[in-house]
């Protein structure tokens, strides 16, 4: 319980503080930089998977990769599974969360709507992060329509 | 049995958070003086019941009643004030208040990095939460006479 917390705190400090070390560096740019989150998403990813995956087989497809993505994975860090994962069997996948843990408490609808994405980063990182270290490149998008659900677009890179 | 209103303080007296539910009376003034008025009153009750206790107090004061209300009042560690009017059958109102403070205070709020500590609490999301919390519980029934 305690340590549940920890995280979740420690998780919106860290985007208080990049998003405002981002505007002391361009006070002109007016979009907001995620991408310093996206990254400390990316290597928590990368480094966590050795510690989640140390005793498991190898994957063999990369299906198999993702249901273990939105089961065990999710589990680890999220305290709870993907509740819809979808493929158009061509490198794209949707994993939706219906009760995303960071969004959760913050609304149940609309309000803070224009916010959801600094809080979603992380966990593009996160999910970018563990793949590639599972030898799958890809990009990772969210969509936020309504709080506290989410959808992640995984967007495989096919060489 | 029934439920008035409720007020949320901070630890220096800034209104968090205000509803109520069966208030008939009005006071004739803004919610913000309303809110001055009544924390000024808690703290000099809370004052006045230190001093004038003859053994230690441990958790000082807890509540008063008039003839027509009872007025429930919870001070956490931090400061805060959670102030519960109610009717004078209702029982148990101190562990509701705790159940407040914890459950749906402390989630909602303090868990939700968007909502500034020490300021008017503006999340819905704690609005309906409390307002349920408030309505299932069996202190809240609407008086049919």
């Amino acid at each position: 319980m305690s340590d549940d917390i920890l995280f979740e705190l420690l998780h919106s400090e860290i985007i208080s503080y990049t998003l405002q070390n981002a505007d002391e560096k361009d006070k002109e740019k007016k979009d907001e930089d995620l991408s310093n989150l996206e990254y400390i998403g990316f290597s928590t990813g990368y480094r966590i998977i050795e510690r989640l995956t140390k005793e498991m087989a190898r994957f063999k497809e990369e299906l198999d990769t993702m249901k273990f993505i939105c089961t065990d994975f999710w589990s680890a860090v999220y305290k709870k599974q993907i509740d819809n994962l979808r493929t158009n069997h061509q490198g794209v996948y949707v994993l939706q969360d219906n009760s995303f843990r960071f969004l959760s408490r913050m609304s149940s609808g609309k309000q803070y709507l224009e916010l959801a994405p600094q809080y979603v980063t992380f966990t593009c990182g996160v999910i970018r992060g563990s793949l590639a270290n599972l030898n799958i490149q890809c990009l990772v998008t969210a969509e936020v329509q309504s709080l506290p659900s989410v959808k992640f677009h995984i967007q495989v890179q096919r060489s | 049995m029934t439920v008035h209103n409720i007020y949320i303080f901070d630890r220096v007296g800034t209104l968090l958070y205000y509803q109520e539910w069966n208030r008939l009376k009005h006071s004739g003034m803004t919610k913000e003086e309303e809110a001055k008025l009544t924390y000024g009153m808690l703290f000099s009750i809370k004052s006045f019941v230190n001093r004038i206790s003859p053994t230690d107090t441990k958790e000082g004061f807890l509540f008063y009643r008039t003839s027509k209300y009872s007025l429930h009042y919870l001070e956490t560690p931090s400061g805060l004030k959670f102030v519960l009017n109610t009717d004078n059958h209702s029982q148990g109102i101190r562990d509701l208040l705790q159940q407040i403070y914890k459950e749906i205070f402390v989630e909602y709020v303090v868990r939700n990095p968007l909502c500034n500590l020490n300021e008017p609490i503006q999340s819905e999301l704690f609005k309906t939460k409390l307002d349920a919390y408030i309505k299932q519980s069996s202190v809240f029934l609407t008086k049919s006479m």
